[in-house]
């Protein structure tokens, strides 16, 4: 995190913005993190719920971080307590659930509560990367 | 030992309903079976009655003269067999013969065809409740394949290539162990099949399963395994006794989190099984019911409350018990003793 040097240039490379993306399963962090930097994004990685809140109070991600992406099935605290979490405490993080389970309730009440898009995996590295793209366009937007 | 108010069985007959009534009425504490007698010396009740400690001989008329028999069971299908009861009988004893016996063997097969059916029954009904973790387990992988595979599309570096490959060969196994697994449990457990069974194995194997049923997350697993340990039965039943007792020790836990603990022992020739959680424990006024057909504490639509209905059912036909202690907010330790099967390292262990 040392070489960041602003919100928009990371290591002499134009950065798209800073996502969070947070699953258990290092194989998933190691696959979306593969998926994003190909587009320009920085990705920080947090492996459940009480790591991402951890990673989002340090330094100045509470600050520079532009999308979380979260599952939802994940020891300690769970996707969804991490989604009330930041939801409340950092409402204008946009967050985009990326979960194996694919269910019509829990997606519904995601999105009532905010979240900027529901994700089934397996996803598609494009579909996946326009979420994000979206998603900070949409806070850009929300900024104005 | 013996009181008074036993009924004391001769079985005349070792074929297949001899065999069949002598598990079935072996189950039962007020009777003793007395005997069992074929004129062949390799009919297979025979041998199961060995298994069983039930006293075997081919002498017909020594068996039911002499043990103070007070009912004679003829399925030896022979009309000849009758009218040599009739004639030859203590006084005391009754006889069931010809067509009242076959009546009773048909009764025995419909019975174990609806146990069959039941147990089948409850463990479909269980498998819905696996979605969640199928799809998770599933498609985690996939995720990981389908991410690698776009990657590789365009990849120029062999070595990142050749790596990668590796990677979604790997994932592509693990995906298809899980149907594995499932398909294994899912089927129709094979009838009459017991075979010396690995307890420790099965244990692990059950653990495996019971992960797609319930949320591991935040829960400690100690394993004390004495080498080992082996018993007798059907292993698609023993898998779905354990498979049954983990799910509900983990959803016990679900809210708090806790340990699992799985100790498996020999001890004076037989074979223990513990699994204990650190969860909500069972209300002391429930504990009577719990094996008892539909009892459920859980919501509409979650539980079948045949689960541990079935699992004593299965735990009685392999001639084991079953015992529960639990505290609330301590915890639960259900405890199955079995007679152990043989000393390890001797026969094949399924």
């Amino acid at each position: 995190m040392d070489e960041f040097k602003s919100g928009f240039f990371v290591g002499g490379e134009a950065c798209e913005g800073r996502v969070l993306v947070v699953d258990d399963e290092p194989d998933i962090r190691k696959v979306v993190k593969m998926t994003l930097q190909k587009a320009g994004y920085e990705v920080l990685e947090a492996e459940n719920g009480e790591k991402a809140i951890e990673v989002i109070n340090s330094g100045e991600n509470r600050l520079l971080l532009d999308v979380v992406i979260c599952d939802i099935r994940m020891p300690k605290i769970n996707g969804a307590e991490a989604v009330a979490y930041f939801r409340s405490n950092y409402p204008r993080v946009p967050l985009i659930v990326l979960t194996g389970f694919p269910d019509a309730d829990m997606a519904t009440s995601f999105l009532r509560q905010g979240v900027v898009d529901y994700l089934v995996k397996p996803v598609e590295g494009e579909k996946l990367r326009s979420a994000v793209a979206r998603a900070i366009e949409q806070r850009e937007l929300a900024r104005l | 030992m013996e009181s008074s108010d036993h009924t004391k069985i001769a079985i005349l007959g070792a074929g297949r309903g001899g065999r069949a009534l002598l598990d079935l009425l072996h189950q039962i504490p007020s009777i003793e079976i007395v005997g069992i007698a074929d004129r062949d010396p390799a009919a297979p009740g025979l041998q199961r009655a060995r298994e069983l400690q039930v006293p075997v001989t081919t002498n017909m008329p020594d068996l039911i003269s002499n043990h103070g028999v007070s009912l004679i069971m003829d399925v030896t299908g022979d009309p000849e067999m009758e009218t040599y009861l009739h004639a030859h009988k203590p006084p005391t004893a009754d006889i069931l013969s010809g067509s009242a016996s076959r009546l009773l063997w048909e009764l025995v097969q419909h019975e174990s065809r609806l146990e069959a059916e039941l147990l089948q029954s409850e463990k479909l009904a269980g498998i819905g409740s696996f979605a969640a973790g199928i799809a998770h387990d599933m498609n985690n992988p996939l995720q990981l394949i389908l991410g690698l595979a776009e990657n590789l599309a365009e990849e120029r570096d062999l070595t990142v290539v050749h790596e990668q490959a590796r990677d979604i060969i790997e994932a592509a196994k693990q995906t298809s162990a899980i149907c594995r697994d499932l398909t294994r449990y899912s089927r129709r457990a094979s009838p009459h099949e017991d075979v010396l069974v690995s307890v420790n194995g099965k244990l692990d194997e059950a653990l495996k399963i019971a992960r797609y049923a319930s949320k591991f997350h935040d829960i400690e697993m100690l394993k004390h395994y004495q080498p080992g340990v082996a018993v007798k039965g059907n292993p698609d039943e023993l898998l779905h006794v354990l498979v049954n007792l983990i799910t509900n020790a983990v959803h016990a836990m679900e809210r708090v989190g806790g340990t699992l603990t799985l100790e498996t022992r020999l001890l004076d020739g037989q074979a223990g099984v513990r699994i204990s959680d650190t969860g909500c424990g069972i209300a002391p006024d429930k504990i009577p019911q719990i094996f008892e057909p539909f009892f459920t504490t859980k919501d509409p639509g979650k539980g079948t409350g045949l689960g541990l209905y079935n699992v004593k059912t299965i735990v009685n036909k392999m001639r084991g018990t079953i015992a529960v202690d639990s505290q609330i907010d301590k915890g639960t330790t259900f405890t199955l003793t079995f007679p152990n099967a043989e000393p390890a390292g001797q026969g094949r262990l399924s």
